[in-house]
């Protein structure tokens, strides 16, 4: 059985357990749709400030919401694991000859399709309401984000496996995601910030994914900021699928 | 039951050994395992919990890295080639491993392709197997809505999906009840007269009994007897006879500690309420009735029954360990697996 077959039957099996869970999809939509509705009017009152001029304040916000929506995307992948280690599922998966790497990919494709659907949705539900997306800045950006959600997904698979306890992961993986996410500029642009602020935001991943994000909305896609998230985000993204294939190897010694 | 004489090994294992670190100490889990499991057989390793019984069986399944020794299962070598044993075995864990938001034929279908069936060879074979092992009913509904035994038989069937040499259980029947169980055993008797060598671990007596033409019975990482279970009872010798009285369990232990220093009598233990005697040589087990009925009269004991017992696996392991395989359980750390 070649891996591109085994990645689309277990790509295929993760997405029925998606389908099935009616909480997971309702949840999925309707979070970034409530930043829209209740945060985005709160920043109508900086239009024009700094960090907003000559933009929409949603050219400035939606692409932010996407790179929330990349990380919280890959966070669930995780618990899923946790509980398939205590069912025997992953112990079943991993006797049989399926490769390692693909038993990942099933659950970090699965992801990526459940970040762009939403996030698909949100940008049309913006451009009614003042955002000017760029088309091809907005493929790009969505690279970008999908990135972000595999990285994420596989580390919270790979801690799932390590930690199996589901209070202990959601103590990790949340404790990670705020400061990430508040050193990012994702909600405000770091702009506003102070300038130690500024200067943390560079050891922070999401920094450059959100900036290029804003960049890539705009249409600019030739971009030093554009390249350096990728370059960034793409060998973080590696290094987290091989360390997560790592730990699926020795997943239940 | 019937007995089969080992072949050349399907699973062939010399001086196997495994440990693990916990906190700063390092157990041995697997003490220097020997065994040979021959082509056809229901082959059961019986022992209490945390005998090492689940870590042979992980090692032999590729889940566990081997520290040394050499394992092979179905002429290949599990170390070098684990991915090669990984398509010739079927593996049953405990957990079980049933995806359970997907109905029991998704199940199958994904089981049999990732062992790569093509799509209408996978259904097909699924098919047979949900007439095998009467899971036809349910086989379309969440596997989560399974009961216990329907579970089992799913999981059963998902070992057995890409007909594989050689199928390994880990305590098939745990947690199923008496129903379910002897309906679990007669499909296992089924599947090995079709021609599936089964190896099993249980901690169950009885399931070794009732399923194992071989039985290795282990114990703190080491096999402390095997063979056929004619032969291991056999080995016994002596006479066996259960004693009842209506004394209270606090009370038997002074009991049998009176009952073992009598003449004709080799061994007495506690077997829940009753006490097990038995002695070494088969024709004084009359002497033994009657010493024994003496000293219940003595002491004002009333006795409430008195049986001569044939050998069970548990008096095997009575001999070798100087344990009740009932009790033992509940002293070995099951931390070790």
């Amino acid at each position: 059985m070649s891996f591109a077959v085994e990645t689309q039957l277990l790509f295929r099996r993760k997405m029925l357990e998606l389908m099935r869970q009616p909480v997971w999809i309702i949840a999925g939509l309707s979070s970034p749709l409530l930043y829209l509705a209740l945060f985005a009017p709160l920043l109508q009152a900086l239009a024009g400030g700094p960090g907003f001029a000559g933009k929409s304040v949603l050219d400035v916000f939606v692409p932010g919401i996407i790179v929330l929506m990349a990380f919280g995307s890959g966070m669930g992948a995780g618990w899923v694991t946790i509980i398939e280690v205590d069912t025997g599922v992953l112990e079943r998966l991993t006797v049989s000859p399926a490769s390692r790497f693909a038993l990942l990919l099933g659950t970090v494709l699965r992801d990526v399709v459940w970040l762009i659907i939403p996030a698909l949705l949100v940008i049309f539900v913006a451009i009614p309401l003042g955002f000017h997306p760029n088309p091809a800045g907005t493929v790009v950006l969505l690279a970008i984000a999908s990135l972000i959600t595999a990285m994420v997904s596989a580390i919270s698979g790979a801690l799932g496996i390590k930690l199996r306890q589901i209070g202990s992961l959601a103590a990790v993986v949340t404790g990670l995601q705020l400061p990430l996410m508040l050193l990012s500029g994702i909600l405000l642009p770091l702009s506003l910030a102070p300038s130690w602020m500024v200067v943390l935001a560079h050891i922070d991943p999401m920094y450059y994914a959100v900036e290029a994000s804003r960049v890539l909305a705009n249409g600019s896609i030739v971009n030093g900021t554009v390249v350096t998230a990728f370059g960034a985000l793409g060998v973080l993204t590696a290094l987290s699928l091989w360390w997560a294939t790592g730990v699926y190897r020795k997943a239940l010694a | 039951m019937q007995t089969r004489q080992a072949a050349t090994g399907t699973v062939s294992i010399r001086d196997l050994r495994k440990s693990f670190s916990v906190g700063r100490k390092s157990i041995e889990a697997v003490s220097g395992l020997n065994l040979e499991v021959g082509r056809g057989e229901i082959f059961g390793l019986l022992g209490p919990n945390g005998a090492g019984k689940t870590t042979t069986l992980r090692m032999l399944a590729t889940l566990v890295p081997i520290d040394s020794g050499e394992a092979m299962v179905a002429g290949i070598d599990v170390r070098r080639k684990p991915k090669e044993v990984r398509r010739r075995i079927g593996y049953v864990g405990q957990l079980g491993g049933a995806d359970l938001p997907a109905t029991g034929r998704e199940n199958l279908l994904l089981q049999g392709r990732l062992y790569g069936a093509s799509g209408s060879d996978a259904s097909r074979r699924a098919s047979e197997l949900i007439d095998l092992l009467a899971l036809g009913e349910f086989a379309d509904r969440p596997a989560r809505t399974y009961s216990g035994g329907q579970r089992r038989r799913l999981e059963v069937a998902l070992g057995i999906m890409h007909k594989p040499e050689i199928l390994f259980l880990d305590e098939p029947s745990t947690g199923l009840d008496p129903q379910n169980r002897a309906n679990l055993w007669d499909q296992l008797r089924g599947l090995n007269e079709a021609g599936t060598t089964i190896f099993l671990t249980t901690h169950y007596l009885e399931e070794a009994d009732a399923l194992a033409n071989r039985v290795a019975i282990m114990d703190h990482g080491k096999v402390v007897a095997e063979d056929t279970l004619l032969e291991l009872k056999r080995r016994v010798g002596g006479g066996t006879f259960v004693v009842r009285t209506a004394l209270p369990a606090s009370e038997l232990e002074d009991l049998r500690a009176a009952l073992a220093n009598l003449a004709p009598i080799s061994g007495a233990w506690l077997d829940g309420e009753a006490l097990r005697l038995r002695t070494s040589d088969g024709r004084a087990a009359v002497a033994a009735v009657a010493a024994v009925a003496q000293l219940l009269e003595t002491r004002d004991v009333p006795l409430a029954a008195l049986s001569l017992s044939e050998a069970s696996l548990d008096d095997v392991f009575l001999q070798e360990t100087g344990r009740s395989l009932r009790d033992a359980g509940q002293n070995n750390a099951e931390t070790v697996r």
